[in-house]
């Protein structure tokens, strides 16, 4: 892979593409074994949903961006090409995509992490995945990890840097996603970094552990234990006006939990569908949460389950 | 556990081994469970600033909290002093000066709350004679049991499920915050406290209890009662019993408070077969050789006895001390109403 990036072909139209997610299982703060702290999220990944960026490249010439609002797809062009190549930018960018921005599914990353896979595919030079997250944090600031492909990772939104692996796959789950405040967007780098407590730090340890074991022996009830306590504790900083009815509705409709964007206003209930009564829970929860006037967004792992409405 | 070295000896005490004791009872076996809260009260005072290079530390204990510091201070090459009872056992006596820990004893009971407030007596006055001294205060210091989360979080990675946690309860902060942590993930999870009849934690007068290192003459603000859903108290002789069966028939050395919890567990275990149920077992044998582990003592001491009841009595009233070991269903309550018999949530 190195062999490939100091001796590019021909710049060549090159193609990139992402997917978006749905928030995060949980997001905190984590000790290392010396004791020092790293902010860390694990994303749920929404495969359904994503960005593709069409790098045209023109040595010499200036980077045209689609439009304003993509500075940082910019950046990310341009670092990738700097780091990769040692090139000013040069070039023509398109950008398609459907993942919705500022409810926290991941559309900033899910650009920059494409417009990173387009241009090194553009020099026929693909680039490992924890490459693509270190450009894509440089580039963004922060970013979540959606290019982290074939595995589930605990990762440091901040360094672009996985932190511990957790397992090879997330477990089957069905998780009936909403928009807890439509209309209200986050700009996921203005707001302020959460400042946990004592006991919430010591929590995020015992959440780790959850995590640890839920995706090691496949207990999507412990991981959406682990994800509503995560919720909980976020609730200081970036509320979610609806989680109190959120976490109801799951315990009654036998969900394992709730888990939310923490930067961002999309949130999900998620559902085993290894337990009996999955379908109908995710039929009630569907329309609970549309008779409440929360827009359903989306539902992850539907067709795991049967005769379920697929979400507006 | 990661297979890495440990970088000092007081990190790997903390860590305590899982021992399956039954299908669904397993047992958190220490070497010196106290290492959790002093380590961490430490660590956590010199991250704060509060320990300057001449600062004395200071507390009033004649037990394994004591240790756990001994071993910290040692290693930190810090000093230490201990206010205990005249009583405090030659073995452990020798070990924490060997340690390096000056053990200041009492001469006489306060007559407000026995030793425990002339300890507290002296210890006050030994800060005032010095010119910079920590307390770790562990039966105030909410760092006791919010060191446990380690604990939760060995049990949460090994086990996943955790439907019971028994545990002796001194200054409640290993139950309590063990507890509390395991909730953040197992809100479900049922937690039993064993206290020795005769301590004031639950509700009994205060009276002179043969059975040391659970129970208290004082009320511990890190005793948070709302974490229990049930009490039980036992006698020396039964916890005396308990320990040796703990150790005949699991070969696990343990101490007296571990024996107390080891009871309490089984039967739960056995009364709730799909429950999985963990026991807090918080010291080794060693220091109880002469005593517990001895026959002839305990036959001179009035606790030999045959055998164990199956089964705790349940009792009505929280504050009257009986002569077996007894029951009282908590339910999470606040001191004030568990005492006073009211409110218990109908589940
Ligand atoms: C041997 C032993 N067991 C149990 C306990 C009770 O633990 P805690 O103080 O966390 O309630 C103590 C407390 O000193 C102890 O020394």
């Amino acid at each position: 892979m190195t062999q490939g990036r100091r001796g590019p072909g021909a710049p060549r139209v090159g193609i990139g593409t992402a997917h978006g997610h749905h928030g995060e299982l949980v997001q905190g703060a984590f000790s290392r074994p010396g004791g020092a702290l790293v902010r860390a999220l694990l994303t749920l990944p929404h495969r359904g949903i994503g960005s593709r960026v069409v790098f045209h490249p023109e040595p010499g010439a200036a980077l045209v961006l689609p439009g304003p609002g993509y500075e940082k797809v910019g950046r990310a062009v341009e670092l990738t090409l700097r780091a990769l190549f040692d090139e000013p930018p040069g070039g023509r960018v398109e950008v398609t995509g459907d993942v919705p921005r500022g409810v926290g599914m991941g559309s900033s990353t899910s650009d920059v992490t494409a417009a990173i896979r387009a241009v090194a595919d553009s020099r026929g030079a693909p680039l490992p995945d924890d490459e693509v997250a270190r450009l894509a944090a440089l580039a963004e600031g922060a970013c979540d990890s959606i290019m982290v492909a074939d595995r589930v990772v605990l990762f440091a939104q901040r360094e672009g840097a996985v932190v511990e692996t957790l397992a090879p796959r997330l477990p089957p789950m069905v998780v009936v996603g909403c928009d807890t405040d439509p209309g209200v967007s986050v700009d996921t780098l203005a707001h302020e970094q959460p400042r946990y407590g004592s006991t919430e730090l010591a929590t995020f340890g015992v959440l780790r552990s959850a995590l640890r074991r839920s995706l090691t022996t496949g207990d999507v009830g412990l991981l959406g234990r682990a994800a509503s306590a995560s919720a909980r504790i976020n609730q200081r900083f970036l509320p979610k006006q609806p989680l109190d009815f959120l976490l109801a509705l799951a315990e009654e409709e036998g969900a394992c939990g709730v888990q939310v964007a923490h930067s961002g206003t999309v949130a999900g209930v998620i559902f085993d569908p290894a337990r009996p009564d999955t379908a109908h829970g995710v039929y009630r929860a569907v329309d609970r949460i549309g008779a409440a006037g929360l827009p359903v967004t989306s539902v992850l792992g539907e067709s795991l389950v049967r005769d379920v409405p697929v979400g507006a | 556990m990661p297979a890495r070295p440990y970088g000092e000896a007081t990190e790997a005490y903390r860590i305590p081994k899982l021992i399956r004791l039954a299908p669904n009872l397993y047992g958190v076996c220490f070497t010196l469970m106290k290492m959790i809260p002093a380590r961490h009260i430490l660590r956590r005072a010199e991250a704060d600033g509060l320990l300057e290079p001449e600062t004395v530390v200071v507390e009033t204990t004649s037990g394994t909290f004591g240790l756990a510091l001994a071993m910290q201070t040692a290693q930190a090459g810090r000093r230490l002093i201990l206010v205990s009872d005249p009583a405090v056992d030659e073995r452990l006596l020798r070990r924490l000066t060997d340690l390096g820990a000056v053990v200041e004893r009492v001469a006489a009971k306060a007559a407000v709350g026995g030793y425990q407030a002339a300890r507290l007596t002296r210890l006050a006055e030994i800060r005032r004679e010095l010119p910079s001294t920590f307390c770790p205060e562990q039966y105030s210091n909410p760092d006791n049991p919010r060191s446990y989360a380690l604990v939760a979080e060995l049990l949460v990675e090994a086990l996943g499920q955790v439907d019971c946690v028994v545990g002796p309860v001194g200054s409640g902060g290993s139950l309590c915050g063990t507890t509390r942590f395991l909730r953040s993930v197992l809100p479900d999870c049922h937690a039993i406290g064993v206290d020795s009849h005769d301590s004031v934690l639950f509700g009994h007068p205060d009276g002179p209890r043969a059975l040391r290192g659970l129970g208290n003459s004082l009320m511990p603000p890190n005793l948070d009662h709302t974490v229990l859903d049930s009490v039980h108290w036992c006698t020396a002789d039964e916890a005396f019993l308990a320990t040796r069966q703990l150790h005949q028939r699991h070969a696990l050395f343990m101490g007296p408070t571990s024996g107390a919890a080891y009871l309490s567990a089984r039967w739960w275990a056995r009364e709730h077969p799909d429950a999985l149920t963990v026991v807090l077992l918080p010291d080794e044998g060693y220091r109880y050789l002469d005593t517990v582990y001895d026959d002839a003592w305990l036959a001179a001491e009035g606790h030999v006895r045959a055998e164990l009841p199956d089964a705790p009595t349940p009792v009505a009233d929280a504050t009257v001390p009986g002569t077996v070991w007894s029951a009282f269903d908590w339910g999470r309550r606040t001191y004030a109403d568990a005492v006073a018999g009211v409110g218990l949530a109908v589940r």
